[in-house]
Order: C-alpha cells, then sequence, then structure tokens
C-alpha cells in the first residue's frame, strides 16, 4: 500500500503545473464556498437579531388566537403572573408588555385607520431599539399619560408635528367607545413605511384606562441571551404557564411564529444560494474531469505494461483514485485553511456594500455586515466540493479496467 | 326566403324577448324602490335598542335615530351613560362620528368604510350606502315564495359595472306588502358573508314594521347585532338643519 502511496505522489508531480493549477481550482471553490455559506449565516443571524430588536422580540405570550385575529378581547388578563415566570427564567434578559387597538386617529384635517399601542416605557427600550428610533421630539418617560409617540408618514400624512394634538376613537374592550386627545411627544421612523403609517405608541397604563382593559395586556414580549436559548426559554415558559393558566388560553410563540415571512426569505436565500454553490461545483468538478481523463489518455501506454507485467486492473484503479483524493484532499485542506482565515478577518473587520445602506436600514439592519464562521459552514462547504470531485474522478479511474493490455502498449 | 323568415324571426324575438326582460328588471327595481320608500317614509324619527352579542359578551345601546329622504340621517347613542352624547351624522355617501368626551367631529375616512359601526356587525358602509341598493345594482326577480299567505319576491342584486360597492351580490326577500325581510350579502366569489332578518313584524309608526333586525355573520353563529325598534314614527318632513355638523356637535332636542 504504502508503495502505492508514494506512486501516486509522484504521479501526481510529473506535471507540477497541472497539479498546482487543479489544486488551486478545488482550492479556490472551497475558499469560495466557506465564505459565502459563513457570509449567508452571518447576514441570517443579523437579520433576525434585527428583527427581533425591532418589534417582536423571542418570544411573546399572548391569548390562544390572538395573533391570527388580532381581536382585542383575546387577552393576557394577569401580565403580572406571566412577568414572575419570566423572571424566573435566568435565560430571559427582558420583557415587556403591550396592548393593541385599532382606532381612528384624527388631526383637525385629516383622519386614519391605525394601531394604537399601548407600551411600558422604561421596559420597553430593554426589549427594543425603538427609543433609538425616534427622529423628533423626545421618548415617552415614566407617569406620562396623554402623550403619544406617532410615526414619521403618519405624523406627515395628518399634518402634525411634536406638540400637536391628536384624537384617537376607537373601542374599549367592553364595547364602550374609547375616545382621548393625546398630545405628540415625540415622531419615529423605522424606515419601514407599514410601520410608519400605521402606528402610534401610547403609554400602557393610560391605553388600559381610554380602552378600558382592566389590567389586561394583549402580548408579553421577552428577549432571550441568544437564538440558540429561545427553544429552551420557550418549553420553560409553556411549563410555567400551565400553573398559573388553568383554562389553556395562553400561548407562547416563537420569533418563527411571530415572523413567518423571516424564515421564508431566509430559506429562500438559502436555496437560491444553493443553486449558485451547485452550479460553482460542477464547473470545478469538469476541470478535475478534464484533468484525470488526461491522464488516461496519456499514459495509456504505461498502464499497458503495468498490466502485461501482471499489474490487476484493480490495483490500477485503486493507483489513480489515490492520486485523485491526494489532489482534491490537499485542494480543500488549503481552501478551508485560506476560506477560514478570510473569512475571520472579514468578521471581525466588517464588511459595508456601499450604497445598499438605504436598503438596509428598511430592514431594519446595521450598515455593516459581519460573516459567521462556524463548524456548519466549513464542513458543507468543504464537504460538497469533496464528495463532488471524488465523485467525478471516480469515472476516469473505472474506466481503466477495459483497458487491453497488448493494444494500450501500442497506442500513443 | 330563409333570409326573410329568419328576419322575421330575429324582430319576433325582438319584440318578445326585449322589452319583456326589460319590462321585468323594472318590476324588480320597482319592487325594490317601493319597498326602500316604505320603510323609509319621507322622514323618521325612531328609538332602537342596539344588541351587539358576541359568544362571552353582550352590550345593548339605546340609539336615537331621526332619517329624511334617500340618505341622510343622523343617530345619537342614549345609554348606555358611558356612551351616551356619542353621534353619527351621515349625507349622501358621507359620515362623520362626534364623541362629546373629546368634543370633537371626524369625518369617517372612505379606508374605515367597510369597517364595524360601534362595534357592531354592522359597518360604516351598511349605514351610508343604504341606499345604494337602488342606484348601484340591476335587479332580478328570481322566484316568489309565500310568507304568512302573503307573496314574497326574491329579488337578486347585481352590482353595476363601476358602482362602488364591496359586495359581489345581494339577495333581497320583500313581502307584496313593501316589508322587507331579509337581505342578504354576498362576496365577490358569491359565498354569502352576512344576512341581516327581520321579524316580528307589527303595527308601528301607522304601519306593519319588523320590530326586530338581526345582523348574523355567516361564517360564525353566536355573533349577531340585534335592532329593536321601541319606538318609530313616520313624519311628512324634518328640517334640513337636523342633519348638520353643527347640530351633530350641539345637538338640539
Amino acid at each position: 500500500m504504502s508503495i502505492d502511496l508514494t506512486m501516486a505522489w509522484r504521479n501526481i508531480w510529473r506535471h507540477p503545473r497541472r497539479a498546482l493549477l487543479t489544486i488551486a481550482a478545488i482550492a479556490f471553490a472551497t475558499v469560495l464556498l466557506v465564505f459565502m455559506l459563513s457570509w449567508q449565516f452571518g447576514s441570517y443571524d443579523t437579520m433576525i437579531n434585527a428583527a427581533v430588536r425591532l418589534h417582536t422580540g423571542h418570544l411573546q405570550v399572548q391569548a390562544r388566537g390572538y395573533h391570527e385575529q388580532q381581536d382585542m378581547h383575546l387577552v393576557v388578563s394577569d401580565p403580572t403572573a406571566v412577568n414572575r415566570i419570566l423572571e424566573g427564567i435566568p435565560e430571559v434578559t427582558a420583557h415587556t408588555a403591550r396592548a393593541t387597538a385599532f382606532s381612528l386617529v384624527s388631526s383637525k384635517e385629516r383622519t386614519y385607520g391605525v394601531a394604537v399601542r399601548g407600551i411600558d416605557p422604561v421596559r420597553e427600550t430593554q426589549v427594543t431599539t425603538l427609543k433609538q428610533l425616534i427622529r423628533e421630539g423626545h421618548y415617552l418617560t415614566e407617569g406620562d399619560t396623554n402623550a403619544a409617540l406617532v410615526g414619521g408618514l403618519l405624523a406627515k400624512n395628518l399634518r402634525v408635528g411634536v406638540g400637536d394634538e391628536v384624537v384617537l376613537l376607537g373601542q374599549g374592550r367592553d364595547g364602550s367607545i374609547a375616545a382621548t386627545v393625546v398630545q405628540v411627544r415625540g415622531i419615529f421612523s423605522y424606515g419601514q413605511d407599514e410601520l410608519d403609517r400605521n402606528v402610534i405608541y401610547i403609554p400602557l397604563p393610560y391605553f388600559q384606562e381610554v380602552y378600558s382593559m382592566r389590567g389586561a395586556v394583549h402580548e408579553v414580549v421577552a428577549l432571550c441571551v441568544s437564538l440558540e436559548a429561545v427553544p429552551r426559554v420557550k418549553r420553560a415558559v409553556a411549563a410555567g404557564l400551565k400553573t398559573i393558566d388553568e383554562e389553556n388560553t395562553l400561548v407562547v410563540l416563537d420569533w418563527m411564529e411571530l415572523m413567518p415571512g423571516l424564515i421564508q426569505s431566509i430559506e429562500m436565500d438559502l436555496v437560491s444560494g444553493l443553486i449558485f454553490y451547485v452550479i460553482l461545483i460542477i464547473v470545478v468538478a469538469f476541470s478535475i474531469l478534464n484533468t484525470f481523463l488526461m491522464v488516461i489518455f496519456e499514459r495509456t501506454k504505461e498502464f499497458g505494461v503495468f498490466m502485461a507485467l501482471g499489474t490487476t486492473p484493480g490495483r490500477l484503479t485503486r493507483l489513480l483514485l489515490l492520486e485523485s483524493t491526494t489532489m482534491t484532499l490537499l485542494g480543500t485542506i488549503i481552501g478551508i485553511l485560506a476560506g477560514s482565515l478570510v473569512t475571520w478577518y472579514f468578521q471581525v473587520h466588517g464588511i459595508v456594500i456601499s450604497g445598499t445602506s438605504e436598503m438596509l436600514r428598511q430592514y431594519g439592519l446595521p450598515e455593516r455586515m459581519y460573516p459567521q464562521l462556524s463548524a456548519l459552514s466549513v464542513v458543507v462547504g468543504a464537504g460538497l466540493v469533496l464528495v463532488i470531485t471524488l465523485m467525478t474522478a471516480l469515472y476516469p479511474a473505472l474506466k481503466v479496467r477495459r483497458l487491453r493490455p497488448v493494444e494500450a502498449m501500442r497506442a500513443v | 326566403m330563409i333570409t326573410r323568415a329568419l328576419l322575421v324571426l330575429g324582430l319576433l324575438l325582438f319584440f318578445f324577448v326585449g322589452p319583456g326582460t326589460s319590462s321585468k328588471a323594472q318590476d324588480a327595481q320597482a319592487i325594490v324602490q317601493a319597498s326602500f320608500d316604505y320603510w323609509r317614509g319621507k322622514a323618521s324619527v325612531a328609538t332602537v335598542e342596539m344588541v351587539i352579542h358576541r359568544p362571552d359578551w353582550e352590550r345593548p345601546m339605546t340609539i336615537n335615530a331621526w332619517t329624511k329622504g334617500k340618505s341622510d340621517s343622523i343617530f345619537f347613542i342614549t345609554a348606555p351613560p358611558k356612551d351616551k352624547g356619542n353621534g353619527t351624522l351621515k349625507r349622501g355617501k358621507e359620515m362623520w362620528i362626534y364623541n362629546p368626551k373629546v368634543n370633537r367631529v371626524i369625518k369617517i375616512p372612505p379606508s374605515m368604510m367597510s369597517q364595524a359601526w360601534m362595534g357592531s356587525d354592522f359597518s360604516n358602509d351598511d349605514l351610508a350606502k343604504s341606499d345604494s341598493i337602488l342606484d348601484d345594482y340591476t335587479h332580478t326577480l328570481m322566484a316568489t315564495e309565500t310568507h304568512e299567505g302573503k307573496t314574497v319576491y326574491v329579488i337578486k342584486l347585481m352590482p353595476k359595472p363601476d358602482a362602488p360597492v364591496v359586495w359581489g351580490m345581494q339577495r333581497l326577500k320583500i313581502r307584496e306588502d313593501h316589508i322587507l325581510l331579509q337581505e342578504e350579502f354576498y362576496d365577490e366569489d358569491l359565498t354569502l358573508v352576512k344576512a341581516m332578518t327581520g321579524s316580528q313584524i307589527q303595527m308601528m309608526g301607522g304601519r306593519l314594521f319588523p320590530k326586530v333586525w338581526r345582523m348574523q355573520k355567516a361564517d360564525v353563529k353566536d355573533e349577531y347585532t340585534e335592532l329593536t325598534y321601541q319606538e318609530l314614527e313616520f313624519r311628512d318632513d324634518l328640517p334640513d338643519n337636523l342633519f348638520t355638523l353643527s347640530n351633530l356637535q350641539n345637538p338640539r332636542r
């Protein structure tokens, strides 16, 4: 076996330039795959974290059916009990409660239908980035009553600025008419038209009073230490809910259930990435196939002599496979090392794609994106290259078995 | 010969079928028109109890209502005390609501017209466009039934091509004495969305009138809104200044 290995090694370096080119092609494909996969995983992490911090949080406790129907009668009637459960889980870093009602909002001249949300001014800042999104005026403070934060587009539509009054008119939880005048305290901008046009925030206690909520809320939002902790925390919360909610009216939803669109767009991106990778690998595979086919053609005479001397076709195949495996392994190892280095560099320094900051802001993403090197991104990329190139090399190696010694020796 | 025969046949068809269908449509239109005039009268003053019923709660409200002509009306809530003084004014296809607590009049924007009125199963559109069944639809007489010994016309209303309506079809059941028994609302796929049914027909304001109206959504069992007329009086006229924004804000009652 060791003689075979020596022969294989020497055979590879009979054409150093060709061997190097092939190894370089494999290495290059691996580098690309490692980097691109890390980039994709990194951007998903950034996207999820940004989306979670924007509004939804990692987990929410809601009344069963509220997420689908948005019916204001489906409430979490005792938020304090839910808070106690959340505070008992160390992996929950912050939590807050919110309530929502769809109402008419009217300035002197215009009226629109919007979602009025009651938020806890202090706790909200621990869970979401709302406070940083105030573009004009100020954020709410504890003890505020008839103060409101209005989306930038809504303020423009209503033609109101900081300090102006708007009327809210909707329906309370008991069916009564809820009406109040609030003063615009601040104007926020998410960069997402949907939110900037349709949302008004008022302090939660004031909301509960105006909309006759009797202390109830619609969602209790929790933030966890990391994405990986979410499933564990979800189980813990669900177990805790069982103890306080005998009628089983409450559910705990994670960010995937709250934002199914996010997971779908990630899946779509992953699939389109995969298609690109497969095309890349096929191109590389063809270059390897080419190398090994050339080997067979130019060494037909040599193989004929080997066979005439009594070498079995099986041993020849093994020799060729050893050659190809050695080259592929060399290529992938170099690729993994170089790829990881490149990825690691950008993981530390980040990448700014010029001209995309506007688009990224729309999705609430930071300007600078970071790839995320992980065992998965390294193994998947390199593994794919390894398997496909080895399979390609199989064809020429098996072709050798069909050679006849006499004819082969006559070949040019 | 053949062409001549065809020509005669064509003429015959034209004279028989042509005017025949249109007069049938006119019949249906006339039935709806007569019924509409009957239930609306020239002008009316009414006290109505509205009950919004949901599986886990129920909410009664008392409303004073004035209507005039085809499209003007004004309502004020008189009970429960928490909501007393809230008013709705409707002129033409436009609506305003008034809330005494904030002392403001708000015009309902077009985008909110399909929303529920005061949380009931009636939409703002149901109130604002109540006379659109005359102008925005073509009427066809589908069938006749009998109800308490009287003929009932079943009339199908299909929206005219450019009519600004949300329904794909409506079906009315009108008794021969002009009493509207049922109004069904269908969406564009012609599936039933909700239905309003009148019952307890009795003498009110000098004419036979269904005392109770129930608006029921088609897909949920235990959710409906019921209107019960406590008092109803038909008048020949009401002053125009009753249906104004200033009266909405400072009711002269």
